[in-house]
């Protein structure tokens, strides 16, 4: 199959002249809510170098949100840390970061709405997030669940034992576009994100683009309600990652996989076309949405450590990673 | 093992079967056409399974009369469940399982992640994993009833479960093992500190006199143990630099499959070796081959 040049791709993105105001106004919700943190330690999770907790904080709608929480013990190394937001992909559930924490980050796995944990209010099930209420702005699904991931960051804030100036982001896929919307709206926090196949980038020329989920449920949908489609492209411009692009200050890496079926590499390209940060961006031939993982771990690795300088006592996960040949 | 266990793990599949066989399946189809296309139509389907536990899956059936190669695909370690892609679709006749504690199938047991790999691991008639194995044969069955199905040509995509069902139920004639998961788990888990594998870690490390008992438990679930009931054809992802992918690592199974695993050696890039085993699948099943990779790919300094 033939396809035509990936940074040659003209996005058909715009930018509602509302943006800004728009997610202000999320913030403003937010600020009116108390974010209540809670912390329950899990020894059955924890060992002999990382303490595990259940997390819970409260966000928009005043929708108690859950993640797993991973500490150095105290001794391994001494706080205070650099934290680090570990951000879901759409269907895993969040990760459990033990393995960063070995490496010597304060490190939260987030559970916006929806993951299990955090699905007792809003639950619209998988698939259907991508669609849930796609018709209004104010109503989407994503509005919230974007507050969720940006609360995060609120939470490690308010952790002693990290320092608020190391503070960094990590996901692939949708965990990807997590990761560009809380540097992009916590710019003065975040410090450093790494991220894989970028998700909620592109949406409609994704969508145009694949027949696999998610956006396919956006095919779904415009096959059931075609005369829908001008609707919901406004709609998704307000959540839609190259519009948070420009807003990024903090450095990243970026890759991708050239063969992706799932969040199309064009839209990867446009996404480094509209970021005036530093950005290192790698595209991996014949590599789907798994994007070159099994190099670019090392590096995802190597680029957190050199912006948020842990205290690791050992490199744990490259055995058995080679370099790119 | 020993003799006594090798004969425990017999009589206790046997029991499995004894208890599943019994009740009905009673599979209800109700079709779903936000899901569905012009060239394939989607149902949710709902059967009875063990212990009369309610599970779910998707299915697709491609437009037309049919009778179409079929696909099942086992349960992944996750709590969702999608429907299969759409290149296979297009093509066949696909089920995709949606085993106990799963979303679509969470009710009264909901599974927890991570926690869903260890409830009850200390017995292996209390392990919930028992269950999860009769969902799968059971939505194999339903599968295999479908009057569109040819079931001359039916194949299972997934982890190493499938290999369980095929010992069970051997109908299928291909079976394409994505990755270890039940093959030598315990031993996994050992090398490693990734989840879901750190469940069985973590559940030694708090209760560690069940050492034993969880080893038994697993070796139930081992395929190498049910390797000479398989008769499918298997096609199983090989990595010599890896030791949980290797020829050494795999030579206990595939030393008693009866009819010799194919394998896969993986380039690390993934729609390269999908399209890869979609070529052994689509060829195995009579169908066309569809590619999921595209071109250009070298685009000079832009790719590694």
């Amino acid at each position: 199959m033939q396809r035509g040049r990936p940074e040659q791709f003209v996005s058909s993105v715009t930018k509602p002249d509302d943006f800004n105001a728009f997610w202000d106004q999320v913030q403003a919700e937010l600020d009116d809510i108390s974010l209540e943190p809670a912390m329950r330690h899990v020894p059955e999770r924890s060992t002999a170098e990382v303490d595990v907790y259940e997390i819970h904080y409260t966000s928009l709608h005043s929708l108690r949100i859950a993640g797993w929480y991973c500490t150095p013990k105290p001794d391994y190394p001494v706080s205070p840390y650099p934290g680090l937001a570990i951000l879901p992909g759409y269907v895993s559930e969040p990760t459990l970061p033990k393995s960063w924490a070995k490496l010597g980050y304060a490190a939260v796995g987030v559970a916006p709405r929806g993951k299990l944990r955090s699905n007792g209010q809003y639950n619209p099930g998988y698939p259907g997030l991508l669609v849930d209420r796609i018709v209004d702005e104010q109503t989407y699904g994503y509005r919230g669940f974007y507050a969720d991931a940006l609360r995060a960051i609120d939470f490690m804030f308010t952790r002693p034992e990290i320092d608020p100036s190391r503070i960094g982001v990590h996901g692939g896929s949708q965990g990807g576009a997590l990761s560009l919307v809380t540097a992009a709206l916590r710019p003065d926090v975040v410090r450093c994100g790494a991220l894989a196949a970028p998700y909620l980038t592109g949406f409609m020329d994704a969508a145009a683009l694949t027949h696999s989920y998610p956006y396919e449920e956006m095919n779904e949908y415009f096959r059931t309600y075609p005369e829908r489609i001008d609707q919901v492209r406004k709609v998704v411009s307000y959540f839609d990652c190259l519009n948070f692009a420009p807003k990024i200050t903090a450095p990243l890496l970026i890759y991708v996989g050239l063969a992706d079926d799932i969040c199309p590499p064009e839209t990867a390209f446009n996404l480094r076309e509209r970021l005036t940060c530093d950005v290192t961006f790698r595209a991996h031939a014949g590599c789907g949405h798994e994007a070159g993982v099994y190099w670019e771990l090392p590096k995802v690795e190597a680029f957190l450590a050199d912006h948020l300088r842990p205290a690791a006592p050992a490199r744990l996960m490259t055995d058995g990673l080679e370099e790119v040949s | 093992m020993s003799a006594d266990l090798a004969q425990e793990i017999d009589q206790w599949w046997e029991r499995l079967d004894d208890d599943l066989c019994p009740l009905e399946a009673t599979p209800e189809f109700e079709h779903d056409a936000l899901r569905s296309h012009d060239l394939f139509d989607t149902y949710r389907v709902r059967m009875t399974s063990l212990d009369r536990y309610i599970i779910a899956a998707w299915l697709s059936v491609p437009k037309g009369d049919g009778p179409f190669p079929a696909a099942m695909y086992t349960p992944t370690y996750m709590s969702v469940v999608n429907p299969a892609p759409y290149e296979f679709r297009i093509r066949a006749i696909t089920m995709n399982v949606i085993s106990r504690g799963q979303r679509g199938a969470d009710r009264p047991y909901a599974a927890a992640f991570p926690g869903h790999l260890t409830v009850g691991i200390d017995d292996p008639d209390r392990y919930i994993f028992r269950g999860v194995v009769a969902d799968t044969i059971r939505a194999w069955e339903v599968l295999r009833n479908h009057p569109q199905v040819d079931t001359d040509r039916m194949a299972m995509i997934g982890t190493d479960l499938a290999l369980l069902v095929n010992a069970r139920r051997a109908d299928a004639k291909a079976v394409h093992v994505t990755g270890s998961f039940w093959y030598r788990m315990k031993e996994i888990a050992a090398g490693t500190e990734a989840y879901p594998f750190e469940e069985i870690n973590d559940h030694l490390r708090m209760w560690p006199n069940q050492e034993e008992a969880v080893a038994r438990t697993l070796a139930h679930f081992d395929p190498q143990y049910q390797a000479e009931r398989i008769t499918a054809r298997v096609l199983l992802n090989r990595d010599q630099a890896s030791p949980t992918g290797n020829d050494a690592w795999f030579a206990p199974l595939a030393s008693r499959l009866a009819t010799g695993p194919t394998f896969l050696d993986m380039t690390h890039r993934g729609q390269t070796d999908y399209d890869a085993m979609d070529a052994w699948l689509s060829n195995e099943l009579g169908m066309p081959a569809y590619p999921r990779s595209w071109t250009p790919q070298d685009l000079g300094a832009w790719s590694v």
